[in-house]
């Protein structure tokens, strides 16, 4: 009990110091370490960084923004089936037709997800199947799985990642491919860190092994966010001579704007790519358009008709190809549960304690 | 490093994993979802795209 007194007397409650209570345990002959790593921990608090978010979704808003990810030529079809909300269950059927860049298809798709736990599967018509697997230990350290299987050998892969989720940083580990047997494979570590309350650095390394020889390469970004948050500057440089550059501000409740810069510098290519593209949130539509300088004009509009019935109409034209693409698409959302059961289920979540 | 043996072994035993990952992720997820569901769905309704 003597070593007690002593640690007692060394953490004399002072005015501006925050104390460390001292319990008696096995770990006191290391404590001193332990009560440097809460100094320093408090001390960071302190500071009271903002959490930056994560190196995979520095461009989130941009690409929310823009239309890349969204546009589709040809016609298309979702058809979802909510089987239960909580937890969430619910079935997918989707059907593209006369696209010009994908042939014809129909997929599959399960989704079932609770607090902690996210499953998906997507399966098409040819037996390739997506799966996802996220499962949050704790509120901060996410395990995430991703594996596309086909049939035909090489288009197999998986996808282990681990996401640590600090109050000022993020940390990521990703693993590609790897190989129990040889260790051959591509992985990736990622961090984010806010130093100010408006910017956040961060690198991303990526290091792959295989059995010819290894190989490492590191990229490293910035991250501008306005104390308000109506506007985010990224930059980012990859190896090659990569420069991607994003700018996004929310101009009003219901318009977005954002702009993308890529600048290629490398010895075999020298190239620049600007993107621009507004987002217009309307109470039951949602209207994109987007303009870049390879002369490409887009355009999509989601328009909900009623709440479980949406219809999709997408356009681009290429001005230097003299190409144009079209799409339509109808997005039908329909529940199992009879009225009488949702209204059930409304008032059972309005008062959880019957 | 592991022999040529063991190499071989967990080749095999990964692509059995894939496989049953493969044909089984699909059901695993719809008896999940089938099984843990609040109200519990009807079987027609879960296998009908038109119900």
């Amino acid at each position: 009990m003597a070593s007690h007194s002593v640690f007692d007397k060394d953490t004399l409650p002072s005015p501006n110091v925050h104390s460390t209570p001292i319990v008696p345990s096995y770990f006191n002959p290391v404590s001193p370490f332990f009560n440097a790593y809460d100094r320093f921990t408090r001390w960071r608090q302190d500071l009271g960084l903002p959490y930056p978010g994560s190196v995979e979704n520095t461009q989130k808003e941009v690409k929310a923004t823009h239309l890349t990810n969204y546009i589709f030529d040809g016609a298309r079809a979702d058809l979802t089936k909510n089987l239960s909300f909580d937890p969430l269950f619910q079935l997918t059927h989707s059907f593209v037709l006369g696209s010009s860049v994908q042939p014809a298809s129909y997929s599959l798709g399960v989704t079932f997800a609770r607090e902690n736990l996210f499953l998906q599967g997507t399966m098409d018509h040819e037996g390739s199947v997506n799966a996802r697997f996220n499962h949050g230990w704790t509120a901060n350290n996410i395990f995430k799985a991703q594996a596309q299987l086909s049939q035909q050998a090489g288009h197999n892969m998986i996808q282990l990642e681990h996401d640590f989720i600090g109050t000022d940083y993020h940390l990521n580990f990703k693993a590609v491919n790897p190989s129990p047997a040889d260790g051959s494979g591509v992985y990736i570590g990622s961090y984010l860190q806010s130093i100010t309350k408006n910017l956040a650095l961060g690198v991303e390394s990526l290091y792959q092994r295989a059995a010819q020889g290894s190989d490492l390469a590191n990229s490293y970004l910035a991250k501008v966010t306005s104390t308000d948050k109506t506007w985010i500057a990224t930059a980012q440089v990859q190896p090659q001579g990569v420069l991607q550059a994003t700018y996004w501000q929310k101009l009003s409740e219901k318009v977005e704007v954002a702009a993308d810069l890529q600048v290629i510098n490398a010895p075999t290519r020298r190239d620049a790519i600007a993107t621009l593209g507004a987002r217009y949130d309307f109470r039951a539509a949602q209207f994109r358009a987007q303009v870049d300088s390879t002369g490409k004009v887009s355009a999509l509009l989601e328009q909900r008709f009623v709440p479980a019935f949406a219809f999709l109409v997408s356009g681009e034209i290429d001005h230097f190809k003299n190409q144009a693409k079209v799409g339509v698409g109808i997005m039908i959302e329909s529940s199992s549960l009879s009225p009488e059961e949702m209204a059930a289920l409304a008032a059972q979540q309005q008062s959880p304690q019957l | 490093m592991p022999s040529e043996d063991t190499k071989e072994r967990i080749n095999k035993a990964v692509e059995v994993g894939r496989t049953i990952l493969h044909y089984g992720w699909i059901p695993l997820i719809i008896y999940i979802g089938f099984t843990r569901s609040n109200p519990k769905p009807e079987l027609f309704k879960l296998i009908s795209p038109l119900a």
